[in-house]
């Protein structure tokens, strides 16, 4: 049995359904977003990690080699003359299979057993004829025999033993379902076949993705051993630096993702402190009762708090679930940016960690307390009997104002001198921009009472004495009102500064498209090289007068990946590159002649590095320096580039492919047609594209569109949560006003007069929202564009505010409340006024 | 990684035998009967009628029938008498008849698979390694001439124009690197070179041996080295399938004796436990004549058993007796565990022979080799 203050407490709650559902459902939402982009980020974090885990298996070590590989006469080098056993040999490539995209691991079985052990464990039961003996025969003997993953061949409706069609470089080869095996979670984007098959596909003959080594006490042989056995422009690098600098590729993007659901957190905390903090004042009351009745303040801050900490409990628990739900749906559209912009990846399954669901369960608990906290210590802190009257709590609150404003000026200037004071931590960018939202937040209810007090005398001339009522009404209920719009500025603020950073990118990034791309055609192929005779035939179509060549490959040292972009280009073009820090004078003739590269602008902040520095970098005769020219502005994938002219290449690397080109027309030769006939080769030589300068802008744009559907679909949850709190928020002013609807009734007003009133209010609650959420907003853009991105990613973003984006936004902002007035307004006006009046 | 339930043993098993131990329910009554048994390819080549051998030609590969393989056993000492037995064994198997087509290197039919067993006498100690590779890209092969027969940086080479042969295997516990010299020329077993293992045409193989090599070099335990001598045992067999369904396994001995004369002979055995009438042997004097014996020419007794911790129960003390030749032999492991936890489960090991030739007294060492004994999984067989 409860004691009595207890179940009063109980009670009191069912009696409201309405109000406990709505604090129950504020704080699930809120715990739900943190919860799911927490889950989506690390499922796909942990995704990522299991497939290297499975493809790189138990190397210690690789072996690469320069942009083509490894000859594969190290491995026997290695194998034979040193007589090394903990070696195996790796082709790799991309396949397509329908939509979905694989890693293609050629294996040869026999070094294999001391590294990957997934692929020895083939499920016997689901090989063809139900006869595992020959499966590895058959893997030897069958060209284009693989092993799936038990759930991929599932999803793909393949059974052992059927034949299946796979594109690899634009390429259909005939596959066969061999057998399948069970590691679905780091395996669910590999195609497991032997080397030969892998070369087949991939046309690499002679010559391996990567050597797997394996150095441990027990292997017998030693790093010194390998090393010394390796010919110049083959580098040893360790696995796990490698899953690193591969992992790195999208560090940023999930940076980007979790400062999201940062922002997504503080707004789920102003929605908890919203929804406890009201059912709370709602009772001020029967806290006055309690206090007049001898209660304690402990006892009845106890009280107050436990029910706190219950509700929240309850709905924080909700909102994991929620969570869990919502985090599913994310994983799925964060996995596919990742596979569109990075690396192969499919999230299998979810990533549930106890550190996710702590963090979920304690941001609502703790949220839900700590709004509780407030109200309860200021409640028991009058005398009973004035804790019974309303008016003591808005003198309070009105009193507070100055220093609640003078706090947030406090928060934001610190947010400035974090900025000033910080060159590149991005972690001290994200405490600034909550810095930057927090103090503003502080200072909206004095600007929301200065508003109102401004407002009210044109509302009166406008719409009499309903809309004076209305308006005033949100001042003098400024300690609930205020916390509704302070919610609700920064659900709208946030849209505005991510929509902004979004716009201002997408702004940046099509300029810098119609700038770099100065070919009026590009042709590539999906093989990994072009033929040097298509190279030959296209450049000498009609129409055609000048041509640049492409080759984007990588080379790795032990603590980096750096993407190589081998160009030869006519001159004209160098205007494509947008140069940061040196004249073109000065940069143009060093890079044709000299060993000097430029960089990405990324790649200059991420490694500080300048025009006039030196960079090394390994070459296929060693690790050697470059000068770097200038830096370049690029809003490129492969962020951090080198970009090297093709005879500076040829000189250090032995590779003279060419993987694409551009193409200058002459003057009134239509690129559609051109285009049309490079197309039309694509018959002799499958896996040939080309695009216009327009096309390829256009796709380009969409890409960078799709990558920030993510964006979209959180800010569209942020402003769901700042619809509750507007709700509630609503609701509750209604529910305690409703003797004063009650009484406007008993005066004559009609029930739609009564509900008017209530629309007005929220209407002007949207529209005060709104207003101060654009400045909010701007400066939140500003510190996205300039201080995250900038720290995250290196990008230099010219800053463009769409006066569109700010309209629609606040536009959405009053449409919001005025949506969530609705259901209290309809409820004041249905209220009948003898009961309503007698209720105290 | 544990959870992904490695089982090395079962890859390498589904290579050579065609079969898979421990969960899978259909276990076959051997492994040794899958490997050898008669469901080959029609168009690989089959041991059908007696043969012209020619060496060195011979020594090398003869990749157009399904298995093959060049077994090295010895014993030695070294100059404290230390006592040694050494075993070295390359097979071939092709996986089709024909090499596929492609321009991938990787892509072959050839796979190679070695054993190198030392039994370390006085130590009491056994050691095992094995290789596989592929027979491509010259990560493993077997030529004729000159000859080599390689798998990683293990190998069998002999010098153009020379009849020594080079041994040498190295792993992370022993190693070994030796000369070999024949003492004797290659002996053809069966009729001809051709040996019949079961009624059926084509169930035979091409067998010979060289049944006498003085052997040099030095062999290593760890971080041990070791100055040896002594004489050493090869066997050379190639055939497409060899045992019959009902055949489970066989007991082969060759015993090197000290008159100079030397005994093989191997006893198949059916599922029913008797030997089968194809079982046969040679017997090759000292100035180097053979004698073809047949199954009911020699008569053996087992003395002993031995209980293999893994399982299976093995005979560990035989009586030789071949009446014609008036020669009895009581055989004697020199370690009771020298089983070979490989691919497919075997005893193979040194022993002493004592017994009399003519009622003379006679002694000698030699090898003998059991198979289809292991019953159950072995140890890391299993999941």
């Amino acid at each position: 049995m409860l004691p009595a203050t207890y179940r009063a407490s109980l009670f009191y709650l069912l009696r409201h359904p309405w109000q406990l559902l709505l604090a129950i459902l504020g704080i699930s939402v809120g715990v739900a977003v943190i919860v799911a982009v927490d889950i989506a980020n690390s499922s796909a974090r942990k995704a990522f990690l299991l497939s290297m885990d499975t493809l790189t298996g138990q190397a210690t070590h690789q072996v690469i080699g320069g942009p083509r590989g490894v000859s594969e006469d190290v491995y026997r080098q290695l194998r034979v003359d040193q007589g090394i056993e903990a070696v195996a040999p790796i082709v790799e490539t991309t396949a397509s299979i329908g939509e979905a995209r694989f890693t293609v691991l050629g294996i040869d079985v026999f070094a294999e057993r001391t590294f990957r052990e997934f692929s020895t464990e083939a499920r016997t039961a689901d090989t063809e004829d139900k006869d595992p003996g020959a499966l590895i025969t058959r893997l030897l003997t069958t060209p284009g025999g693989v092993l799936l993953s038990q759930s991929t061949a599932e999803e793909l409706g393949l059974a052992a033993g059927e034949y299946f069609d796979v594109i690899v470089d634009g390429q259909f080869h005939e596959a066969k379902l061999l057998a399948t095996f069970g590691n679905d979670d780091g395996a669910g984007r590999l195609l497991l076949t032997d080397i030969a098959t892998a070369q087949e596909w991939s046309g690499s003959y002679g010559v391996l993705t990567r050597i797997d080594v394996r150095i441990s006490d027990d292997a017998g042989v030693t790093l010194a051993d390998v090393e010394d056995a390796l010919p110049a422009g083959t580098r040893l690098l360790s696995a796990a630096g490698r899953t690193r600098s591969t992992l790195e590729m999208s560090t940023a993007f999930m940076t980007n993702l979790a400062a999201m659901s940062l922002l997504a957190l503080l707004v789920g905390l102003f929605l908890i402190f919203n929804s406890v903090n009201f059912s709370v004042l709602q009772r001020r009351n029967l806290i006055g009762v309690l206090r007049a009745l001898g209660l304690t303040r402990r006892q009845l801050l106890l009280i107050i708090l436990a029910e706190a900490g219950f509700l929240g409990l309850v709905a924080a628990a909700l909102g994991v679930v929620l969570g869990l739900v919502l985090g599913e749906q994310l994983v799925g559209l964060v996995a596919r940016t990742i596979d569109d912009l990075y690396f192969r990846l499919r999230v299998t399954s979810i990533d549930i960690n106890t550190l996710t669901l702590l963090k979920g369960m304690l941001a609502g608990v703790g949220a839900a307390m700590i709004a509780a906290a407030l109200p309860a210590w200021e409640a028991t802190t009058y005398e009973p009997r004035l804790a019974m009257a309303r008016s003591t709590l808005e003198h309070k609150a009105n009193r507070m104002l100055p220093v609640l404003s003078f706090a947030g000026v406090g928060l934001m200037t610190g947010a400035v001198g974090l900025i000033a004071c910080t060159n590149t931590s991005l972690v001290a960018g994200l405490v600034a921009v909550f810095l930057a939202i927090l103090g503003f937040a502080l200072c909206v209810p004095l600007f929301v009472r200065f508003a109102a007090r401004i407002a009210a005398p044109a509302a009166a001339a406008a719409g009499g004495t309903t809309a004076r009522m209305a308006i005033a009404g949100i001042a003098s209920g400024l300690s609930r009102t205020g916390i509704a719009i302070v919610a609700l500025t920064i659900a709208v603020s946030a849209t505005i500064g991510v929509s902004i950073m979004v716009d201002s990118f997408r702004g940046s990034v099509s300029t810098w498209l119609q700038q770099s791309l100065q070919a009026d055609i590009y042709v590539g192929t999906q093989k990994s090289v072009m033929a040097p005779e298509l190279v030959s035939t296209i450049s000498a179509l009609d129409g055609v007068i000048d041509g640049s060549t492409r080759r984007l490959t990588s080379v790795e040292s032990e603590d980096r990946r750096t993407q190589l972009r081998v160009f030869e280009l006519p001159t004209a073009s160098y205007a494509g590159f947008e140069l940061l820090d040196n004249s073109p004078e000065q940069v143009w003739p060093a890079w044709e002649k000299t060993d000097a590269v430029l960089v990405t602008e990324p790649y200059a902040y991420r490694f500080d590095v300048r025009a006039g520095d030196r960079i090394p970098l390994p070459t296929d005769h060693g690790v050697q320096q470059f000068l770097v020219a200038a830096t370049f502005q690029s809003y490129d994938v492969d962020a951090d580039s080198v970009v090297m002219h093709r005879t500076t290449y040829l000189r250090h690397y032995d590779d003279d492919s060419i993987d694409g080109l551009g193409l200058y027309l002459a003057d009134g030769v239509s690129a559609d047609e051109v285009v049309a006939k490079i197309e039309s080769l694509g018959a002799n030589w499958p896996g040939l594209y080309a695009a216009s300068n327009a096309q390829l802008r256009s796709e380009s744009l969409q890409v960078f569109d799709r990558t920030f559907v993510i964006t979209d679909i959180l800010y569209w949850l942020t402003l769901g949560v700042a619809f509750i709190g507007i709700l509630s928020a609503m609701l509750a002013l209604q529910l305690e006003r409703a003797r004063e609807s009650a009484t406007l009734r008993a005066l004559g007003m009609t029930p739609a007069q009564v509900g008017g009133v209530i629309t007005v209010q929220t209407g002007a609650v949207g529209v005060l929202s709104g207003v101060a959420a654009v400045p909010l907003g701007i400066v939140m853009a500003w510190i996205l564009i300039k201080v995250i991105n900038r720290r995250a990613f290196g990008w230099q973003i010219d800053m463009s505010i769409n006066p569109g984006i700010l309209l629609t936004t606040v536009a959405f902002a009053v449409a919001a409340a005025l949506l969530a007035g609705l259901y209290p307004a309809y409820r004041a006006g249905r209220v009948q006024p003898a009961v309503a009046m007698r209720e105290e | 990684m544990a959870v992904f339930g490695l089982r090395v043993t079962v890859l390498i098993a589904l290579l050579v035998c065609g079969t898979v131990p421990a969960d899978d329910a259909m276990a076959p009554p051997s492994k040794l009967s899958a490997l050898l048994g008669s469901q080959a390819d029609p168009e690989f080549a089959r041991a059908l009628q007696p043969r012209k051998f020619s060496f060195p030609e011979d020594h090398g590969p003869h990749p157009e029938f399904r298995n093959e393989w060049w077994y090295v056993t010895g014993n030695l000492d070294d100059d404290d008498g230390r006592r040694f037995g050494f075993e070295l064994t390359v097979f071939r198997f092709s996986l089709a008849p024909t090499a596929p087509d492609s321009e991938s290197a990787w892509r072959s039919n050839q796979v190679y698979l070695a054993h190198l067993a030392v039994t370390d006498a006085d130590g009491e100690d056994f050691y095992v390694a094995q290789r596989f590779s592929r027979g491509a890209l010259g990560l493993a092969g077997a030529d004729s001439s000159p000859f080599r027969v390689w798998i990683g940086d293990w190998e069998f080479s002999a010098q153009q124009g020379s009849d020594a042969w080079q041994l040498r295997a190295d792993d992370s516990a022993v190693g070994i690197e030796f000369e070999l010299a024949p003492l004797k020329q290659p002996v053809l077993n069966g009729i001809d070179g051709l040996s019949q293992k079961s009624a059926a045409p084509g169930n035979a193989s091409y067998y010979y041996s060289i049944t006498r090599l003085q052997t040099t070099g030095t062999l290593r335990i760890g971080e041990q080295t070791f100055e040896v001598s002594g004489l050493s045992w090869l066997d050379r067999e190639w055939s497409t399938s060899a045992l019959a369904a009902d055949q489970v396994g066989w007991d082969w001995f060759a015993l090197q004796l000290d008159d100079g004369s030397e005994l093989m002979f191997y006893g198949l055995r059916s599922a029913d436990g008797d030997r089968d009438a194809n079982s046969a042997g040679t017997f090759t004097g000292p100035s180097g004549a053979a004698t073809h014996l047949h199954a009911k020419d020699v008569e053996v007794d087992v003395l002993e058993h031995w209980e293999s911790p893994a399982g299976g129960i093995y005979p560990a003390k035989w009586l030789l007796r071949v009446p014609s030749l008036e020669l009895a032999l009581t055989v004697v492991p020199v370690l009771n565990d020298q089983e070979l936890f490989t691919t497919v489960r075997y005893w193979e090991g040194a022993v002493d022979v004592r017994g009399t030739r003519h009622q003379l007294p006679i002694r000698g060492r030699g090898y003998v080799e059991l198979t289809g004994y292991a019953r159950e999984s072995a140890p890391g067989d299993s999941q």
